[in-house]
């Protein structure tokens, strides 16, 4: 009777972990034209082309109107169950880690952390949805009023999957941190309307992802080479049409030597009920590939839950 | 030949006048739907709350204010709230066009009378509605208050019924 008890626990708490999709992670970001637009910005000679970028660290350090209104911002998307990634702080962890990773070394050997320059990269400060803002204090008489801008974008597939704009009532009494506040206040409840839709339409249609293809250079064969009579592409594509929901997806590019998928709509739980993401989605293809007739080795490389790509020919 | 004039004639008249009764039977169905509720944005409301304007109909002014009550929030749960005054549209909370029905157990007891749907509304101006807000009707009265609805609390409660969906439900 105990056991029993027992294996029912067991079996309740394994539903429960696995009964959830995969949490995208969103992070407020001060667009580029607020950054610039303010000076918060840096400068490079890119081989003799001027390159301006905005300099996040330093919007964070000085304006209290931007620290203002994320602060608001998070407060209402933690109310939601959607805590927000903080951008400064995560700023500052990634400048820690790097620092920690090139002191780290082995208690035997006195070796070092392996980190190849895609590693390195890779350390840059990252969420699934960012949420790209920019506001403007503007005057209309002895009037303050404030227009707001507030877009949700898909950080895999570049869409814009909520968004958010206007301007306030202008006002004479108010202060203009009231009328920052006022604004999040005014607008939040929009975005996140667009952002239920775009959640409610990925658990009936699928995440959508973006997926790409490639060959590791001198391996011998491409795309084209044909399997039972049909090109490795035709095959991939096959794979494609039986393993999306509803056989959605784009092949928006190729050629023999690379395929780049678009609008690619994957389950987010498989028959097991475990969460899937790009990367869990493609190793099916991976290993699908690894089988007869096709038997080749290939490497699976992971750009976050929504975007991966496959390359054949080596590990 | 005149008498089958005269038939043709009253026929018609029937059709037109049951037609005109039929859309009067809308019309006075349509005043009872939730999806009539008439709303006029007052402003942004504090944190997590909601500011507008909200309308009732009764036979009296009492009955008319308490219908708005219920009317405001009937509107946040099913229809929103539109644009107006630097406030943005709110859409409803339920995003399912059959929650109504499907919780229909839940929805008579949270709005009978004195229900649970009162402790959302924060403030109303209940009191004697202003001239212009009080107009008299054939049968009664249509009376606007201004309220203000802790949206927020409302969602809540919602999302913890299992009524609505959250917007981190399912991950």
């Amino acid at each position: 009777m105990k056991n029993l008890f027992t294996l029912i626990a067991i079996l309740f708490v394994t539903t429960s972990l696995f009964g959830q999709a995969k949490k995208p992670t969103i992070m407020v970001v001060p667009s580029d034209q607020y950054c610039i637009s303010r000076g918060y910005s840096m400068e490079f000679d890119n081989m003799g082309t001027k390159v301006i970028l905005p300099d996040y660290k330093a919007a964070l350090q000085s304006d209290t109107d931007l620290r203002l209104v994320i602060s608001k911002m998070s407060g209402i998307m933690g109310d939601r169950g959607f805590p927000l990634k903080d951008l400064e702080q995560e700023l500052k962890n990634l400048a820690t880690q790097g620092a920690e990773l090139a002191m780290l070394s082995s208690k035997t050997s006195g070796a070092g952390v392996a980190e190849s320059p895609i590693d390195a990269l890779k350390r840059t400060a990252k969420s699934d949805i960012i949420m790209d803002l920019s506001f403007e204090k503007k005057k209309q008489g002895p009037k303050n009023y404030i227009t707001f801008i507030l877009n949700g974008l898909d950080a895999y597939t570049s869409k814009n999957v909520a968004s958010a704009a206007g301007t306030g009532q202008p006002s004479s009494a108010a202060q203009v941190e009231i009328l920052l506040e006022e604004a999040v206040l005014a607008y939040m409840d929009e975005f996140n309307g667009r952002l239920m839709s775009f959640f409610e339409d990925a658990f009936a249609n699928g995440r959508e992802i973006k997926v790409r293809i490639q060959m590791f250079d001198g391996v011998g064969f491409d795309l084209e080479e044909e399997y039972d009579g049909s090109e490795l592409s035709e095959k991939i594509e096959d794979w494609f049409a039986e393993n999306t929901v509803q056989g959605r997806f784009s092949l928006q590019d190729a050629t023999e030597n690379f395929m780049q998928f678009e609008q690619v709509r994957i389950p987010m739980m498989n028959d097991k009920g475990r969460a899937v993401d790009a990367r869990s989605w493609l190793r099916d293809l991976q290993k699908y590939l690894k089988e007869d007739p096709f038997t080749m080795e290939s490497k699976l490389y992971m750009r976050g839950l929504g975007e991966a790509w496959l390359i054949l020919g080596e590990k | 030949m005149t008498r089958k004039i005269q038939i043709t004639f009253i026929l018609l008249l029937a059709i037109v006048v049951s037609t005109n009764a039929q859309s009067r039977k809308e019309r006075k169905a349509y005043y009872g739907s939730k999806y009539n509720v008439e709303i006029e944005t007052l402003g942004v409301g504090n944190d997590g709350t909601k500011l507008f304007k909200v309308w009732g109909y009764g036979k009296k002014v009492n009955d008319a204010v308490f219908e708005a009550k219920r009317n405001a929030i009937s509107a946040a749960i099913f229809k929103g709230i539109p644009a107006g005054r630097g406030a943005s549209p709110t859409p409803a909370l339920t995003t399912d066009i059959d929650a109504e029905t499907k919780h229909q157990e839940f929805f008579d007891e949270f709005f009978s009378d004195g229900g649970r749907y009162l402790q959302f509304v924060n403030l109303s101006g209940d009191g004697e509605p202003k001239e212009s807000d009080k107009i008299k009707m054939k049968k009664g009265y249509k009376v606007g208050i201004a309220v203000s609805i802790n949206h927020a609390g409302l969602r809540k409660y919602l999302e913890d019924k299992g009524v609505i969906r959250s917007l981190s439900s399912g991950f």
